[in-house]
């Protein structure tokens, strides 16, 4: 499973086709990847896996989501004001 | 207001097909606004219970009614399971 990741990051081009997000706005698929980037991140840690193969996430809102919205989360989850559920 | 109208109807029965497809039309407006608040994957009632429907689908579900040259049946997901 983390070596697919691994592939799957080495060949990394850009954000897959999700079917959950089929339209032209992608906001909700760039919220919810920035969500289980951070989801991942908390469970993995908590298990005491390595957290590598939560990259994918990272790689996809990196993508995706415009760098305003980005610094904006960032700055909201470290003031604990946050809205998504993490 | 019922006694009044079937009355009339009953002088004037060219007017019931006026009520059938008034009717049916009302009828089918309901049932898709019934369907696209129950089976849209967008869609949450209870956000406490189910507080991310489009996470619940399979990645072949298909959201569009006509999907033109992609193949859904070859869709994985792509993410790790954490």
């Amino acid at each position: 499973m983390a070596e697919d990741i691994k592939g799957k990051l080495e060949r990394y081009r850009t954000a897959p086709f999700d079917s959950r997000f089929p339209n032209t706005n992608q906001t909700k698929n760039c919220w919810q990847n920035y969500l289980d980037y951070h989801r991942c991140q908390k469970s993995l840690e908590s298990k005491g896996v390595d957290v590598a193969p939560c990259d994918w996430y990272k790689r996809v809102y990196k993508t995706l989501c415009p760098i305003s919205w980005v610094e904006k989360w960032d700055g909201q989850r470290d003031d604990g004001t946050f809205p998504g559920k993490i | 207001m019922l006694g009044t109208v079937s009355k009339q109807l009953r002088s004037h029965p060219a007017l019931i097909p006026l009520f059938v497809f008034i009717g049916g039309g009302c009828v089918m407006c309901a049932a898709y606004l019934a369907r696209l608040g129950i089976c849209s994957p967008e869609v949450s009632w209870n956000r406490n219970g189910n507080p991310e429907p489009w996470n619940k689908l399979a990645p072949t579900y298909q959201y569009k009614f006509y999907a033109v040259n992609l193949d859904y049946s070859k869709l994985k997901k792509e993410g790790p399971d954490y």
